[in-house]
């Protein structure tokens, strides 16, 4: 349009370089991750690995939602995005070390799942009835099969768009239509089901069939804040100028604000039920997390998951001012970490929580490993999909009031 | 007797008329820069009038944007605390209810009406208010050229434009490249 010149033949964007000192900080980030993980073990073994499933939760859910939401730009044929779409394609390069997360996690899955231990499910006639789903056989061949599929769906729909950076070819796009809409239907319930999974089932005999549901509201949200986040940064050291603009920003907020209100509603939908009905067998899940330390931080959910960020970026001004919707993003992504550990801490705790430097510990060697992955992955690849059939789109976007 | 009455209506709802000069145009594109210019020139109450929505054309005129978020926004408050009002007095004031050992104010039980009724304070303030902001329903908008509504683009400048002069206009318009120009009472 008249305030943009860019064509999509001429486009042209800078190099992004993973910077030494990013490197380093990654490094070291990754390495305390390792450090603490390991005195974790040697320490206070249960703990570590309840805060090990936390943070590996949090990072696996961002890689996830990064290539879902690629895959929902191929679904609805989307223009607008673009330009941005190598940014939650660039989440997705973390999915293959979250594979071997997950072998990791098996190691200390006696320590996290009390219907692993044969002894206590028979004497436990409601675990006895949920063996057949609740076996250490079945669980690990469903993260099998689930990480197999996700790692194939990620590679096959990222890799078309990488490759269409050297071709040029158009058919990539038309076949990712497909491939993206098998991922979205495979996804739903794989997530679902992963959840159920390894969140749930810490407390094996409570269940809630929206589970799966609100814990891919966490995922979306904070992949979007997350994802913003990387547009601002991308913009601010200028290796988008005129590719990224405030109007992809802004419509990211928008999707930021509609799954921060997703959330609230999901949220609410579990708890309305369950409190309804007051059935002791479900109840339970609230029952301890409104007592002691764990109302506070219900509390604090509704507040800084909800309502803050849904104020913060309801004026249109909001959207578009880099640093308030940074820091708005910031505080989602905080509050995602909470969630996590306002659904695991819970069940092990009695009514006090506990932090300490092995989840402040684990949480960096994740990050670091993230960051690197994720960067890293940007600074492989063109920063934008130069090549995409509908590039011209995503430059001349422009959010009209 | 009914024709007067007719024409007694009609004429209640006649709004008044205005003169101006209209410049057609047969692009969109051509348009916006027109409108673009115009704006840039000074002129401060022309109006843009085209077949569908064109991106960049409400920066182009000058639209300010629309006040209507502001009465969402205040009309859905008052749906949340009025929704959550009426629960309270009529189950915990008025007429009160043991149900299901729960307390007379039971919050997460008034949670969905009150999510109802601020979404319908908001949603229904909202039409009421572009209703009004628009000065709708029109029975006679002026039909500046039928065209408008199928191929053609238009600016148009009301006399009400500060300084108005219907020959600078019309030299301004041609100069803007406008195809057609026409001046009139619409």
């Amino acid at each position: 349009m008249a305030h943009n010149h860019i064509s999509a033949d001429q486009v042209n964007p800078g190099k992004f370089e993973l910077s030494n000192r990013g490197k380093t900080i990654f490094s070291v980030l990754s390495f305390l991750g390792l450090i603490s993980f390991i005195i974790g073990l040697s320490t206070n073994k249960e703990q570590t690995w309840h805060a090990y499933l936390l943070s590996y939760f949090y990072f696996l859910s961002l890689g996830l939602g990064g290539v879902f939401f690629t895959a929902i730009q191929h679904v609805t044929k989307a223009g607008w995005s673009v330009t941005i779409r190598r940014f939650s394609e660039a989440m997705g390069a973390f999915l293959p070390f979250a594979a071997i997360g997950a072998v990791i996690l098996v190691f200390g899955a006696h320590d996290l799942y009390s219907w692993l231990d044969v002894e206590y499910v028979k004497k436990d006639p409601i675990l006895a009835g949920k063996e057949a789903y609740l076996n250490q056989g079945f669980f690990i061949a469903r993260l099998v099969v689930f990480f197999l599929l996700w790692l194939l769906f990620a590679r096959v729909i990222i890799n078309r768009s990488t490759k269409q950076d050297e071709t040029g070819d158009k058919m990539l796009t038309v076949k990712n239509v497909g491939t993206s809409i098998a991922f979205v239907l495979v996804f739903a319930l794989s997530y679902s089901l992963f959840s159920v999974d390894t969140l749930m089932s810490l407390e094996p005999h409570w269940f809630s069939t929206i589970f799966g549901v609100y814990a891919f509201a966490g995922l979306f949200q904070s992949s979007i804040a997350f994802m913003i986040l990387v547009a601002l940064y991308m913009m601010k050291k200028g290796h988008v100028k005129g590719l990224v603009t405030m109007e992809h920003v802004h419509d990211l907020g928008k999707f930021l604000k509609a799954f921060t209100v997703f959330w609230a509603y999901i949220a609410f939908s579990q708890f309305i039920l369950i409190w309804y009905a007051n059935l002791p067998e479900e109840t339970i899940f609230y029952y301890h997390r409104s007592h002691g330390a764990w109302a506070v931080i219900s509390l604090a959910l509704i507040v800084f998951k909800f309502i803050v960020p849904f104020i913060a970026l309801l004026p249109r001004w909001a959207k578009r001012t880099p640093g308030h919707l940074a820091a708005v993003c910031v505080l989602v992504m905080i509050m995602q970490y909470v969630d996590l550990y306002w659904l695991i801490y819970p069940n092990f705790n009695g009514e006090h929580a506990s932090f300490g430097f092995i989840e402040v510990g684990l949480f960096m060697g994740f990050l670091g490993l993230f960051l690197f992955t994720t960067m890293g992955f940007l600074a492989k690849h063109k920063v934008i999909p130069v090549k995409d059939p509908r590039l011209q789109e995503a430059l001349d976007h422009h959010v009209s009031y | 007797m009914i024709d007067s009455i007719i024409d007694k209506v009609n004429n209640l709802l006649r709004s008044p008329t205005t003169k101006g000069v209209v410049g057609f145009f047969d692009d969109d594109h051509e348009c916006v820069v027109a409108a673009t210019k115009m704006r840039e020139a000074g002129y401060k109450h022309f109006d843009a009038i085209t077949p569908f929505p064109v991106h960049g054309m409400e920066e182009a005129v000058g639209v300010k944007r629309s006040p209507i978020p502001y009465v969402t926004f205040v009309m859905g408050l008052t749906g949340c605390s009025a929704g959550l009002f009426l629960q309270y007095w009529t189950s915990a004031v008025d007429w009160p209810v043991l149900v299901g050992g729960m307390p007379m104010f039971s919050l997460p039980a008034f949670i969905p009406v009150t999510f109802e009724t601020t979404i319908l304070f908001g949603a229904l303030s909202s039409v009421a208010a572009m209703f009004a902001f628009n000065k709708l329903p029109k029975v006679d908008p002026p039909v500046l050229d039928p065209l408008l509504t199928c191929s053609r683009f238009a600016l148009w400048v009301p006399s009400t434009e500060p300084g108005y002069n219907e020959d600078k206009v019309k030299a301004f318009m041609e100069e803007l490249g406008a195809k057609d120009i026409k001046s009139g009472e619409f």
